[in-house]
């Protein structure tokens, strides 16, 4: 016996003792018309792993209207004392406010940028360019936040790339660092390849031939992206805009570093308040208005423009 | 899967056809963009070969002894092993889970299943720092914080939804009635699962895997929140070093993800092609 056949022989044999092991644990009947049950028991550990969050959030509703005591922390007495003075400490809302504003902002900048980016990678004919793109989308992407928004420090920082060129010129030094454009810039770079990946797919589902006839009836390339492309690629902009809005609400690297502690967000606050506060009870109240806010803002994009590829992913690719 | 694979004659044939640009006014812009997306990420491998101690443009000579004194520093090693461990531990979990709950919802019966789809996604909705709060509360509650594996279990809650999200779309793909052709000849469920049905949603596996990975590696504000000193992982010390000075050392040790993200990046394209990602 060659020792190749001894190898198979040897991954028969475990095979069968897997096999009769197998249906001397479960009884064959189940396959007969498989019941519904095992595909209960198959979801069941992706539905209690995702539950934890969702218990997570019920006991953040308890902890927000507990009282908090500097010495012990927690007492376990209810009051609705964080959330009075999540609501009329202006300093609190108006981190509150900024969070929205520049997350807006940052949204309709990063699609607005992402989507001639994403239109050329999907239509781009040349092997060659498609890959670059590709590779200018996926590299940062992959990179992880702390080391871009490290790399944005020395990019944008006094002695930085930035105002090194500036000063060839004699501007400057320009002051990035804590300011919220520097936060803009950072965020964008972050943003971008996100909303690039949610447009993509949208796009590629335009039937091409529709572009042509438009431009066969007589319209330039710019009336054709207004008025064939953009309406087509809708369910991709909400999706991208979802997207982006709910991860850059919630940031805390990009404001934490290039903001310096001066262009603060909603993250930002709920970590000091967890840890050089240490009350609990406010920052399960900052947290549960976090989550409201940004599902109520949410919802309103379903509710203005569809579900957009979202919806597509979850009713699975039929 | 339209992946082009010609020789590299093919190639260079290809690649002189098309200077003439297509769309020459898009391209340029877009060729800002990627410089805008790329300086960030490469400016750091740049910074990391300075030769004197600080960071200042243009830099001086350069030298790779910044990559020499990494052994110097245990904590960044120890911090980056910490780092490949919960990732390795947070891919190995979302295998299993990922593979039964997407069998699961396409293959069987389930009542509520959209539902039950857009529960899932829970993860993505809540904000991630948010998450943070919430698994610091319920490991501190079960005093298990400060232990390893809880990083590993946050990294797997978290970003569970990409597996399921790459699996379910594999399911989706597979005809059943291939399934149903090895039975009928035959093969045991068990057989069935491990030569028909594994291999065809080897991909979306492999796909989520790398996304977990790469994503556990880089994972930063939920451990941030929930680690302990004696347990941070690599992009929580660099997050601490930044803060206190910019030295091309840690720009040596943040080289390190580029270099990973690199690496990522080629083998998303050997193994599943690039475009996949785009498919979603």
């Amino acid at each position: 016996m060659s020792p190749q056949t001894r190898v198979t022989q040897l991954k028969w044999r475990l095979e069968d003792a897997l096999v009769a092991t197998k249906r001397r644990v479960i009884p064959s009947e189940i396959y007969q018309s498989p019941p519904s049950w095992v595909g209960y028991l198959l979801i069941s550990p992706g539905v209690l792993l995702v539950s934890s969050l969702f218990v997570g959030l019920l006991i953040l509703t308890w902890y927000s209207f507990l009282t908090f005591d500097p010495f012990e922390f927690i007492v376990y007495e209810l009051t609705t004392e964080s959330w009075t003075e999540f609501l009329t400490e202006p300093a609190y809302y108006g981190i509150f406010w900024r969070t929205l504003s520049l997350s807006a902002l940052i949204t309709v900048l990063s699609v607005g940028l992402a989507f001639p980016y994403a239109y050329l990678t999907i239509r781009v004919r040349s092997a060659f360019m498609r890959k670059t793109l590709l590779v200018g989308l996926f590299v940062p992407f992959f990179t992880g936040i702390i080391v871009r928004a490290y790399g944005w420090l020395i990019v944008l920082g006094k002695n930085g790339l930035v105002n090194a060129v500036l000063g060839v010129f004699g501007i400057g030094p320009v002051r990035f660092i804590g300011t919220k454009a520097g936060v803009v810039i950072g965020l964008l770079q972050i943003m971008i390849p996100y909303a690039i990946i949610m447009l993509a797919p949208a796009i590629q589902s335009i039937d091409r031939s529709l572009e042509r006839a438009a431009q066969n009836l007589g319209a330039n390339p710019i009336m054709t992206f207004r008025t064939v492309v953009i309406p087509l690629a809708k369910p991709g902009i909400a999706g991208a805009s979802i997207v982006v809005f709910t991860i850059t609400s919630a940031t805390f690297a990009i404001p934490g570093i290039i903001g310096a502690g001066r262009v603060d967000f909603m993250a930002n606050l709920i970590f000091k308040t967890l840890f050089s506060l240490t009350n609990y009870p406010l920052a399960s109240s900052f947290s549960l208005g976090l989550v409201a806010v940004t599902s109520t803002i949410i919802l309103i994009i379903f509710y203005l423009v569809g579900t957009g590829t979202l919806g597509i992913s979850l009713e699975g690719e039929e | 899967m339209s992946r082009r694979r010609g020789s590299s004659v093919d190639w260079i044939f290809n690649r002189t056809r098309s200077a003439h640009i297509e769309y020459p006014l898009l391209t340029s812009f877009v060729a800002l963009e990627i410089i805008f997306l790329l300086i960030p990420t490469l400016i750091v491998v740049f910074v990391s070969l300075e030769s004197r101690s600080v960071v200042i443009f243009p830099p001086s000579s350069l030298s790779l002894r910044w990559y020499a004194q990494i052994p110097n520093h245990p904590q960044y090693i120890e911090a980056f092993i910490r780092s490949v461990e919960v990732a390795v531990m947070c891919t190995l979990l979302a295998i299993p889970i990922g593979i039964s709950t997407g069998i699961g919802l396409i293959r069987y019966d389930i009542r509520f299943g959209n539902v039950i789809q857009v529960y899932l996604l829970l993860p993505f909705t809540v904000p991630l720092v948010v998450s943070g709060v919430i698994l610091l509360i319920l490991f501190g509650r079960l005093g298990v914080i400060g232990e390893l594996w809880t990083v590993g279990i946050a990294l797997t809650i978290i970003n569970i939804p990409f597996m399921i999200w790459s699996v379910t779309s594999r399911v989706n793909a597979l005809n059943p009635e291939l399934e149903h052709a090895a039975k009928n000849l035959g093969a045991d469920e068990l057989q069935t699962f491990i030569y028909v049905t594994l291999p065809s949603i080897m991909p979306g596996v492999i796909t989520g895997s790398l996304i977990m990975f790469v994503l556990g590696m880089n994972e930063f504000i939920v451990s941030l929140i929930i680690t302990t000193p004696q347990i941070v992982t690599l992009p929580v010390e660099l997050y601490t070093a930044i803060r206190a000075n910019i030295s091309p050392l840690i720009a040596a040790i943040a080289s390190i993800y580029v270099i990973v993200a690199f690496i990522t990046v080629y083998l998303a394209d050997r193994i599943v092609g690039l475009e996949e990602f785009l498919r979603s």
